[in-house]
């Protein structure tokens, strides 16, 4: 029986295939201690922040939302047009909670505990806007997140609660004081982006594969026969919702304080949820993995648009750059949806097969 | 399938056992479709029950009833000693009812072992908090129910498509897996819906096999729907027939080969 044990616990290890294994210590210590150096020395590219603040950063926090809608989307197949708006719902709850929330007494909380509750109050609000989902499926569901999208876009925008009243509209994040610890340079706010992600990710990770995760995927795969092996769709949808809200709100919050730093509802609108819906079909519904390179391949398309041209020396206005790059989109998204349903996630497994037998593929 | 002619019945047995499952004067309609008409039996704790009859006599509509997926109009169904108004699928899941399908109804982006995973839902007890660490009880939870997965796993003889999506798989070992997870959750009450339909004859006696041993070694009630004649009356116990929504006929499986009304309602339809 020991046996037995040790044998299936090592089968059930996150990364059971040892390359694998060996790959992400490489890239998490990369990402930990090669990179954070090179920021600090300027070493290229990082001579300037340009590279950091445009391209890592916004990776790391998109990375996480799209985890966040994976979740969602990709596992549960709960279609959701709303993301935007639960980014939104964590980067001011947070905010409210960061800067104390004068009715009820509470103080400022310290900005870890803010960005949580920030998460906490998106993962209240994804139950709410999950509960139309018990009765209703695919486009019809979509259509309800959508006016979660709208109602929460309309209330950021009137209701001045949640900006504090501020006259302009726009609210700043409060100090980023983790800890007792400043943040302020944009190296550590990579740090900061990139911890949470990791154990976020890890999280993610342990619930898609443990009981959950596969009440989600049995939920999405067939619902009916899911429910005669004992799962109940309601457990199985709305804590779906409540955990990729969760997700979502906290890569909300981070957004809105690391990222942006002053910010308005139009930073969280429908082009958000759009954005975020690509980067898990493009990456892999139903993939870690795919939403991290997802995220990257939206982020990196526009900037190799423009850059490209530019090196070759031809001119190209920046209007051509984003119509461009809704081709390229929509066209990679329609010839995944037909040919290779689960993104670039799959893609990577298949080439890492054909690898693994080559050269003798017997 | 005269090899399966040797293995012994255990009508016996059977016939002297309590009763698990009735069913009683049970009427389902769907708009003007009366798919079901004032049906009764009894299923008896230990055996092997057959419901046979020609295609849309209600077979798989009958089942649906028992496990809460449809509720009829009319009648009642007791099952270990209640008798129960309208329940939900999953609460007769979690009464020990287990079902597979006549169309593979697999979770088909799940590998094998997930999808017998899922068999053991209700057994698995640890928190979504232990689950986001995978420590503690999640982790035994996964370890303990694995082992027990890994069980079925063997008994079935599908160890080399544990980790192959079963989408991939051919149809045969698709319709095995599915016995596979509905044994995972360890039931009473197993009902089969046309295991060996679109199987060749060696996969049949696989089948057959499997469905004998599950009967003897984990003394599971089974009740099972079949067109193949050789195959339900070499394993059941006891044959209800229907047709039409009406049931014609109920006996052992000789009573029921030599009723006039079955073999009128299965003249012109071949087998
Ligand atoms: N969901 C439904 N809606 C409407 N009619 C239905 C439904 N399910 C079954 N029926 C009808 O009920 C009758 C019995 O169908 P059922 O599927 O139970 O037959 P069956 O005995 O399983 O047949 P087969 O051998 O073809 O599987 C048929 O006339 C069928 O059209
Ligand atoms: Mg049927």
């Amino acid at each position: 029986m020991g046996q037995f044990k040790t044998s299936y616990a090592k089968d059930m290890v996150i990364f059971p295939i040892r390359q694998d294994r060996i790959g992400v210590y490489l890239l998490l210590g990369f990402a930990l201690v090669l990179l954070p150096l090179m920021m600090a020395f300027h070493v290229p590219p990082f001579r300037t922040d340009y590279f950091l603040l445009a391209i890592l950063l916004p990776f790391l926090i998109l990375s996480l939302a799209a985890i966040g809608v994976n979740i969602l989307v990709g596992y549960c197949g709960q279609i959701s047009l709303g993301s935007g708006a639960f980014m939104a719902i964590g980067a001011y709850m947070a905010y409210k909670f960061g800067t104390g929330i004068s009715e009820i007494g509470l103080p400022p909380l310290p900005i870890v505990f803010a960005i949580l509750l920030g998460g906490l109050s998106a993962a209240f609000f994804g139950v709410l806007f999950g509960l139309p989902s018990l009765r209703i499926k695919g486009l019809y569901l979509a259509v309800a997140t959508l006016a979660a999208q709208f109602f929460f876009d309309w209330v950021f925008l009137r209701v001045k609660w949640f900006t504090n009243y501020a006259p302009s509209g726009s609210v700043s994040a409060p100090e980023l004081k983790f800890f007792g610890y400043l943040v302020a340079t944009p190296v550590e706010k990579y740090m900061v982006a990139l911890i949470f992600v990791i154990v976020f990710a890890l999280i993610a990770k342990n619930l898609v594969r443990g009981n959950i995760g596969r009440q989600w995927m049995a939920i999405r795969d067939m619902d009916i026969a899911a429910e005669l092996m004992g799962i109940r769709p309601l457990v199985a949808k709305l804590s779906a919702f409540a955990v990729s809200s969760f997700i979502i709100g906290v890569a909300g919050a981070l957004w809105a304080f690391l990222r942006l730093g002053t910010w308005e509802p139009l930073a969280f609108d429908i082009n958000r949820s759009l954005e975020l819906l690509f980067m898990v079909i493009i990456g892999g519904l139903g993939s870690i993995l795919g939403s991290f390179l997802g995220a990257a391949f939206i982020l990196i398309v526009p900037i190799f648009l423009t850059v490209l041209p530019a090196e070759l020396g031809i001119p190209i206005t920046t209007g051509t750059v984003s119509h461009l790059q809704n081709v390229i989109f929509g066209g990679m998204i329609c010839c995944i949806l037909i040919k290779e349903p689960l993104g670039f996630a799959r893609l990577w497994q298949i080439g890492k097969e054909k690898l693994r037998m080559w050269p003798f593929p017997y | 399938m005269s090899s399966m002619s040797a293995i012994p019945t255990m009508s016996a047995l059977a016939s002297t056992s309590e009763i698990l499952l009735a069913v009683e004067n049970v009427t389902l309609r769907f708009g003007g479709v009366t798919a079901i008409n004032g049906v009764s039996f009894d299923i008896r704790k230990g055996e092997i029950r057959a419901i046979i009859g020609p295609n849309g006599a209600g077979k798989t509509s009958m089942l649906n009833c028992i496990n809460g997926f449809y509720h009829p109009q009319e009648g009642r169904i007791t099952y270990k000693g209640e008798t129960r108004q309208r329940m939900r699928p999953y609460v007769a899941a979690s009464q020990g009812i287990a079902r597979t399908f006549q169309n593979v109804a697999l979770f088909k982006g799940m590998t094998t072992l997930d999808n017998i995973m899922t068999g053991r839902t209700l057994k698995m007890s640890a928190n979504i908090f232990w689950q986001m660490l995978r420590l503690g009880p999640a982790l035994a939870d996964e370890i303990r129910h694995r082992e027990y997965c890994e069980e079925i796993i063997d008994f079935l003889e599908i160890e080399a498509i544990r980790k192959t999506p079963v989408g991939r798989l051919p149809y045969g070992l698709q319709k095995r897996v599915e016995l596979a997870r509905a044994l995972a959750m360890q039931p009473d009450l197993l009902l089969l819906d046309e295991p060996m339909a679109g199987m060749n004859l060696e996969e049949k006696q696989d089948m057959c096999r499997f469905i004998i041993d599950v009967n003897k070694t984990f003394g599971t009630t089974i009740a099972l729907i079949e067109h193949d004649m050789g195959v339900v009356m070499d394993l059941s116990d006891r044959v209800v027939v229907l047709e039409y929504g009406r049931k014609i006929a109920d006996g052992t499986p000789d009573d029921v080969k030599s009723d006039q009304k079955v073999i009128d309602a299965y003249l012109g339809v071949s087998h």
